[in-house]
């Protein structure tokens, strides 16, 4: 791994470990957001994989079903299928 | 087992501390006694105020080629010292300096007429501590003090050899005391047909007005670089907290310059010069404390100077010097003159007062003196709606408490819409125990399967990450506004808190004041006041409320940070305390009103009815059961 992925990953780390007790464990999703960050960075790198987690993240509201969302596999073309496996929420 | 064994873990981190902290406890006070020997050393040598520091040479070494003598003074002819022992003997003979005094309704204090140095200033309105007879404090103190801070004007003759006023010069003083009606200009003449003066101008407030000027009326030109410093001969104690920055403070061409001691004293040894010289239009430069500051800027923020951030150690004491100068050394004709007009702001940080004469003075970024950090944009308008909620209720404490109040209920929306969707996921148990029970040793599958289930029902118990993560910001600009904010100094609260500020200083191990002894003298770990405990069993009972992790490790530090936090919590200003026990007590009675809303929803309608609730009770909680109306 590059120096970049390990410092994400102990960034997410840390915050799993420190903030994340003080503010509450809420996500929507199985991988929990900074479970899929984990991942991510690691097989997808630091730029992609940061990319993919902030997207998670983002989708990680109130408004969005959220439900099983696993990190896609990094052979694919991953901006474009990223969110195949999800369906978008409903918009009305 | 485990349990037991992180309780070991614990009880041994602890007791290593505190072993720690009594085996330090003599070098500790050895290093105490050491500093309180050479102040009472330095004030024993001091009455010489103006022997030269040396190695201190003026400041402003300014464009490389303008070649500036690193000591001025001693020039023949000039009235001046002349280094080693000849001036303590000449000192001895020599009558004693004369002060000019100064006084506005908020400073009162002198300004010595030899060397032109303002090393005398109190602030009426701030005393030490919270009793109303402690001193007020002080701000600039002369070398005989244990922590000399003052600022100075001058000149460099960066011809070589023209006689400027130094440290020894003796200037004379037109007027009387400096006051806001009041200017007082000080003269000197070197006798070569170069005459210097000082024009001092006091407002209201804390800001002084200096405009130097020299007039040559000698047949040549001279080259001479007017400059203003600030001057602080003791690091000063800092809070030495992360969140707050204590040193260098400035904005140079609308950049925020900010050194730490340590770091620019480490920049400085590196560089073998300033930690940081940059010239800039307009700006100001200062030395921040938490809540004071003494600042320089030019009069006119369209005129070109120099600035510098400086250190120097002399006799294993660090010395700090910040100055503002002309950025090369100005030529004056036979029969002109020259000048900087420069401003230095000496007094407490009140953000009201820094706006002002950031409008005002047009300074750009004077409000930045205030720490307000990289959330600046939230963390100003935070201050502002304190400031206001006390000017409403009077009380500072009383405001922290509104405040965050009124923020928990912006935030309301967002954590009821999480509740909301409990109710209906209510109606999933019976399908819930199913998945359950169909995947009982396969953890992981089972709590996929349920995913896959709150997806298919459109329902999950969790707010998001992003809400969360939304939220962090905020309170921690809340958190920051009361720690750097002048207006939580000295605020009292109810009870025993007389200063929001300061740590709450009932203590758990002497029975809250029974015991009559300190704990804190064995050691400083051996705090726990009242508020403390309020604030570890509010998180406590918060804690038990939350989702608790899903990795076992990180359960366990989860279960384990309430502890934690109360002994890290200690020690911190009791305003901080009391803000973050308020904010568990209304995440509990949050998540406890949406709980017993929708159990009076459950109770209202048939059980196993899958359509969204109608809506029974007023108000915004049911107002929108279905989530399509909005979007993300």
């Amino acid at each position: 791994m590059t120096p970049q992925q390990h410092l994400l990953r102990g960034a997410i780390r840390t915050y799993q470990y420190t903030l994340r007790p003080i503010i509450g464990c809420n996500c929507r999703f199985l991988p929990h957001c900074s479970d899929f960050g984990l991942q991510a960075v690691a097989e997808h790198g630091a730029l992609r994989g940061g990319w993919l987690t902030a997207r998670r993240i983002l989708r990680c509201n109130p408004w969005h079903p959220g439900g099983y969302d696993p990190v896609p596999p990094p052979s694919q073309n991953v901006t474009g299928t990223a969110h195949a496996p999800v369906p978008r929420p409903t918009k009305g | 087992m485990d349990q037991k064994r992180l309780l070991a873990a614990i009880a041994l981190s602890v007791g290593i501390l505190l072993l720690f902290d009594l085996w330090n406890r003599p070098a500790r006070e050895a290093e105490q006694r050491r500093q309180a020997e050479i102040s009472a050393q330095q004030a024993a040598t001091a009455p010489a105020p103006g022997v030269p520091a040396p190695g201190v040479p003026a400041p402003g070494v300014p464009a490389p080629g303008v070649p500036v003598p690193a000591a001025p003074l001693a020039t023949p002819g000039a009235p001046l010292a002349t280094p080693g022992a000849a001036v303590a003997a000449a000192e001895a003979a020599r009558a004693p300096e004369t002060r000019l005094p100064i006084v506005n309704p908020r400073l009162q204090g002198s300004l010595s007429l030899r060397g032109a140095r303002l090393d005398d200033l109190v602030l009426r309105g701030y005393r030490e501590t919270v009793a109303p007879d402690s001193p007020l404090v002080r701000l600039l103190a002369p070398r005989s003090d244990a922590n000399p801070y003052f600022a100075q004007w001058g000149w460099t003759a960066a011809d070589g050899r023209t006689p400027v006023p130094g440290p020894e010069t003796d200037w004379t003083a037109e007027g009387g005391t400096l006051s806001p009606t009041q200017p007082v200009t000080l003269r000197w003449d070197n006798g070569q047909g170069q005459e210097f003066r000082i024009l001092l101008e006091l407002d209201e407030d804390y800001m002084l007005t200096a405009r130097q000027s020299v007039r040559n009326t000698a047949a040549d030109a001279v080259q001479l670089l007017p400059w203003a410093r600030v001057r602080r001969e003791r690091t000063p104690q800092t809070a030495g907290f992360f969140i707050l920055h204590e040193g260098f403070t400035g904005v140079l061409d609308g950049r925020l310059i900010e050194w730490k001691y340590s770091d620019a004293k480490t920049e400085a040894e590196k560089r073998r010069g300033p930690a940081m010289e940059q010239e800039s239009t307009g700006g100001w430069i200062g030395f921040t404390d938490k809540y004071w500051l003494a600042a320089l800027t030019p009069a006119d923020q369209a005129t070109q100077v120099r600035a510098a951030y400086r250190h120097s150690a002399e006799g294993g004491q660090d010395r700090w010097q910040l100055d503002l100068a002309t950025p090369a050394a100005q030529s004056v004709a036979p029969g002109a003159e020259a000048g900087l007009a420069t401003r230095l702001f000496a007094g407490a940080k009140e953000v009201h007062l820094l706006d002002s004469y950031e409008s005002r003075l047009n300074i750009e970024g004077f409000d930045k003196a205030i720490d307000f950090g990289w959330f600046y944009w939230i963390t100003k308008p935070f201050f502002y709606a304190l400031d206001w909620l006390f000017g409403i209720f009077g009380n500072f404490g009383v405001a922290i408490l509104i405040f965050t109040f009124a923020l928990k209920l912006a935030f309301f929306p967002l954590a009821n819409k999480a509740y909301i969707s409990m109710a209906r996921m209510k109606t999933l148990a019976p399908k819930m125990t199913e998945v359950r029970e169909r995947y009982k040793d396969d953890p992981a599958k089972a709590q996929a399967e349920m995913m896959a289930l709150y997806k298919a029902e459109k329902v999950n118990p969790a707010s998001g990450c992003l809400p969360i993560l939304l939220q962090i910001p905020i309170f921690f600009s809340l958190y920051k506004v009361l720690f750097v904010t002048i207006e939580m100094r000295h605020a009292p609260f109810f009870g025993w808190i007389q200063d929001l500020s300061a740590p709450d200083p009932t203590n758990l191990f002497n029975l809250f004041g029974i015991l009559p002894y300190d704990p804190m003298q064995l050691s400083s770990f051996l705090h726990m006041p009242a508020w403390a405990i309020a604030m570890g069993i509010t998180m406590f009972l918060q804690f038990k409320l939350n989702p608790t992790p899903p990795d076992p490790i990180q359960a366990k530090v989860f279960a384990w940070m309430p502890l934690i936090f109360t002994f890290m919590l200690a020690s911190f200003p009791a305003g901080l305390v009391i803000y973050w026990t308020w904010n568990n007590l209304l995440s509990i009675a949050q998540q406890y009103w949406i709980m017993q809303m929708d159990k009076k929803r459950q109770a209202s309608r048939p059980a196993a009815a899958p359509t969204p609730p109608k809506p029974l009770l007023a108000g915004k909680a049911e107002a929108k059961p279905a989530p399509k109306g909005r979007k993300g």
